[in-house]
């Protein structure tokens, strides 16, 4: 058996540079070794991977999240009026100045943001915003304009301009679902729940030694090089001039294969990641922190992944909000508290910048029913240990108001542009069509 | 008159169908290409009268709209009429993706169902927006019905579905504030493509497309003459009292709406990147033809190109004929529709939930590491029954999505047994390791593979000596299923 656990490039030097016969590679790794060569020439788009590169942490609160209520103008009357029942009264507040304060369950993110690790960007939005969870989703995820229709996402894009050749681990995405911000024109990244999840599994039952299906799998995928090498360099035939052969558009075939060792070199990878690195601060229960804990890890064992995405759902609280939402708010807090302490111990904290999102913010006016609607513009954080702490943007007016909801005065461009820039290094013009107004939130 | 034998019959199968078991590519040599060409495309008219699931009829969504309102107004608790209906289209949604899935599988007229499939892509609609079934399968209907008829008459009735009414936001718009979200993708993706269009005629069109409504209480499309603008616009160089319609005729006739779907109608059934003079040539075909789609199939069908080299077993599976051509190969039943769905979802192909506007980009965008090493697991599954124990099922339970249910509903309905190897594998070929993997190379891939993915097949069976049960026997198909070639077709 040949070694499993080898990056890519790693598995590039070592079988074929070492070879050093590079006019016997098969088509689909050649093409391989050159994007990751013209990649290496150009230190402008070099993907920065292990211990060095900054990591971005994108987490998704999916439903619509009632910013007001997560950073709460507790100083305007207009607020109390607005929200009788939903309202929080200011001595339940942490406060941050003497009209802002966070939710009375965000204690942990109390704590960083006087350790001055949280960026909080207020009244975020875009223009002409749209109420539908399906579309405003659709466009935070693809960073379009309200009336264009965008099937890339922008992280998607990022990794098409600027990690070309990179390992296919460049984005890891916790959930079922690959987010929409990942999709591209060439898929990259990787989607997965659990790492054991993320894997080739055999037909037989694992008894703790490779079955030989496995072990066949295996050759299947990764042993092509060496083997079509060896085949060519002993009789020099060309191996697809054979008739009778199945033979096929080659550029589709050495998309697959090459996505099929991808497939197995991550997941290899992964499992290793997973089953080596223990957390060493406790985590609470919850699928937010089950995502956390994986990222965590992931880190922690040098995935050289540029961009994490997590989710956590359920904000759309229409009805019955005091509880839901102070759940949701508590189950966030507690997740990013313990996610924060464990990148500090492991000394990562520095490289790390989580971004949170939703896709709209709340009506400011509670409804009949101890709930609130769809709204609009809304407050999000940035945090991290090398983030310039702070409020950036102004807070809304809560009586200036379009249709009973917020005004942007940030556009969410702004806090993605700013990340591309200063945070990962890649020109944001390219990758969200024009330059926004950037934010010294890093 | 093309080459007509095994291979070609399968690959016609494949793509004017959705694949085909081992005795109905052996009928289709016999009957020969133009008979085969034929049973597909001319099927009868009513093929297309499908009787609709038990619950698709109207039920009156303002009723159902009036009575949440209501018991909102009264202060009682209104959320369990709302969740009680939510419930209700995420039952009806998976049902009707059952049905449709059905269809396809051991329907009269594949070709039609393809059709459909096509046509739902272009005029990509989701349930995620339109949150009803019924107007969704009011929708599939409509293009089952015209799926081989006119492109003009079917462009024409789509802007009358209520499905597209609603995703589009047309429902909504008023001759003082016309809603541009349809006529722009009307232009950008339903007919000429970007870049053949000013934002004037954007501007215009939506003018003439006022009007438009969607009635409530019968779920049918109704037009309010009231709120139609009827002055003077300019589109494309016309002008005049322009309405809906004769915006779809200026639009029909220019040359390049005949490239546009030309140019799509081979990347669907042919190859990803078509030539310039392909494209030419299907476009002055559908022009000849008047945008009758039928015979049009009948000329691709029936090119050299069709069944070259550079195309035959070179089209990646879409996710549904991942599902339904290994369900024939296989010669097994389809999975329950809750895992058919979840996996379809986990393929990134969910029926009645495009992405978005723009439909499934198809080709490469299918195959990313998450999704094919998704279809090398989900083989397994098929293959050997519950692999997807309770454990892995979709975790979402409160999930915004319709049609998506917690896993503790899921353990009856994931049950699944292994498929019965003796239909695909003879007794006598057990212990003949090289005739059993080219059998099945015959099937699978209705081509032999490169040495290296034969030998590996051949030694895993020597590995495995002396066992030779249905327990190995599965493993070499599942195996077999785990390569690139599979995902081909």
């Amino acid at each position: 058996m040949k070694t499993t656990l080898q990056t890519r490039r790693q598995f590039l030097r070592t079988s074929m540079l070492g070879a050093a016969a590079t006019w016997t590679l098969p088509v689909f790794l050649e093409k391989t070794f050159f994007a990751l060569d013209a990649m290496a020439a150009d230190a402008l788009t070099q993907t920065l991977t292990g211990k060095d590169g900054t990591i971005l942490v994108v987490l998704q609160m999916a439903g619509g999240n009632d910013g007001l209520n997560m950073v709460v103008p507790y100083a305007d009357d207009a607020y109390h009026r607005a929200r009788p029942h939903l309202g929080f009264a200011a001595d339940k507040i942490l406060k941050i100045d003497n009209y802002l304060g966070l939710n009375p369950k965000l204690t942990g993110l109390k704590a960083l943001f006087d350790e001055s690790h949280v960026a909080i960007v207020q009244g975020v939005g875009y223009p002409n915003p749209n109420r539908s969870h399906f579309r405003s989703t659709e466009i935070w995820q693809t960073a379009s304009d309200a009336d264009r229709n965008i099937s890339d996402g922008w992280l998607g894009r990022y990794f098409d301009n600027c990690c070309t050749g990179a390992d296919p681990t460049v984005g890891v995405a916790i959930g079922e679902e690959t987010p929409q911000s990942f999709a591209a024109k060439t898929p990259t990244g990787v989607t997965f729940s659990r790492p054991e999840q993320f894997r080739w599994r055999t037909s037989e039952p694992n008894n703790g030694h490779m079955s030989a299906e496995e072990m066949f799998f295996r050759q299947l995928n990764e042993s092509e090089a060496s083997e079509e090498s060896a085949i060519i360099t002993t009789d020099g035939a060309s191996i697809g001039a054979i008739p009778g052969k199945a033979k096929s558009d080659s550029s589709t075939m050495d998309f697959l294969q090459r996505t099929a060792l991808d497939a197995q070199l991550s997941s290899d990878k992964i499992l290793a990641i997973a089953r080596k690195y223990k957390p060493t601060v406790p985590y609470p229960q919850g699928r937010l922190a089950a995502s956390l804990n994986i990222i965590a890890r992931m880190i922690a064992g040098g995935l050289p992944t540029r961009v994490y995405y997590a989710s956590q759902g359920d904000f759309d609280t229409h009805a019955g909000q005091m509880n839901a939402h102070e759940r949701l708010m508590g189950e966030f807090n507690d997740a990013v508290t313990a996610f924060v302490a464990d990148l500090k111990q492991q000394g990562n904290f520095e490289r790390v910048l989580l971004m949170t999102f939703s896709e709209f913010g709340r009506r400011v006016a509670e409804n009949a029913n101890g709930g609130t609607d769809h709204g609009a513009a809304a407050p999000l954080f940035v945090l991290g240990g090398a983030v310039k702490p702070g409020l950036f943007g102004k807070h809304p007016s809560l009586v200036d108001l379009d249709h009973g909801d917020l005004k942007f005065n940030t556009d969410f461009r702004s806090v993605y542009g700013t990340v591309l820039d200063r945070w990962l290094k890649a020109p944001s013009e390219k990758v969200l069509g024009r330059k926004f107004r950037a934010l010294a939130i890093v | 008159m093309q080459k007509w034998n095994g291979e070609t019959a399968a690959h016609l199968l494949n793509r004017g169908a959705f694949g085909s078991t081992a005795g109905e590519i052996e009928a289709a040599r016999k009957k020969g290409l133009a008979a085969m060409v034929h049973e597909l495309v001319d099927v009868k008219t009513d093929a297309a009268n499908v009787p609709p699931p038990a619950w698709a009829h109207p039920r009156n969504i303002r009723a159902q709209r009036m009575e949440i309102k209501a018991a909102k107004n009264r202060g009682q608790n209104f959320q369990e009429k709302a969740r009680e209906v939510h419930m209700m289209e995420s039952e009806n949604i998976l049902d009707l993706r059952r049905w449709w899935v059905e269809r396809m599988m051991t329907g009269p007229a594949p070709l039609l169902e393809k059709m459909t499939l096509f046509w739902h892509g272009h005029f990509a609609t989701s349930v995620q927006k339109v949150k009803d079934a019924y107007w969704m399968w009011l929708q599939n209907d409509t293009l089952r019905r015209n799926a081989l008829g006119n492109f003009a008459t079917l462009v024409r009735k789509i802007s009358r579905d209520p499905a597209m009414m609603i995703y589009l936001d047309l429902h909504q718009s008023r001759k003082e504030h016309p809603n541009e979200n349809w006529a722009r993708e009307l232009m950008e993706l339903f007919t000429v493509g970007i870049g053949n269009y000013s934002e004037q005629d954007v501007r215009e069109a939506a003018r003439a497309f006022t009007g438009y409504r969607v009635d409530m209480t019968t779920q049918q499309f109704r037009f309010t003459p009231m709120q139609q603008d009827h002055g003077p616009k300019n589109v494309m160089g016309r002008t005049g009292a322009l309405n809906g319609d004769d915006i779809i005729d200026i639009l029909v006739n220019k040359p390049v709406c005949a490239q546009f779907i030309g140019r799509k109608l081979w990347r669907f059934f042919v190859e990803d990147e078509p030539s310039p003079q392909i494209v030419d040539a299907i476009a002055s075909s559908i022009r000849a033809h008047n945008y009758e789609i039928r015979p049009v199939l009948r000329e691709i069908f029936s090119s050299a190109e069709f069944y070259s080299d550079r195309v035959m077993r070179t089209q990646i599976k879409s996710p549904t004929q991942y599902l339904i051509q290994t369900s024939k190969l296989l010669e097994m039943q389809l999975p329950s529709p809750i895992v058919a769905q979840n996996a379809m979802r986990q393929m990134d192909q969910i029926l009645f939930a495009p992405p978005n506007v723009k439909g499934w980009d198809g080709g490469k965008a299918w195959i990313s590491t998450s999704t094919l090493l998704f279809r090398y697991n989900f083989a397994s599954y098929l293959i050997n029954g519950d692999a997807m124990s309770p454990a892995n099922a979709p975790q979402h339970c409160q999930d915004a999505d319709l049609g998506f249910r917690c896993p503790t509903q899921l353990t009856e309905q994931i049950r699944r047994d292994p498929i019965d190897i003796n239909k695909i594998i003879p007794a006598e070929l057990r212990e003949k390791p090289g005739e059993l993997v080219d059998l099945l190379s015959a099937r699978l891939f209705q081509v032999r593979p490169p040495d290296k993915e034969t030998n590996a097949f051949v030694r895993y069976l020597e590995a495995r000596k002396p066992d030779t049960g249905d327990e190995t026997m599965r493993g070499l198909v599942h195996l077999m299923m785990s390569t690139a070639q599979f995902q081909l077709a």
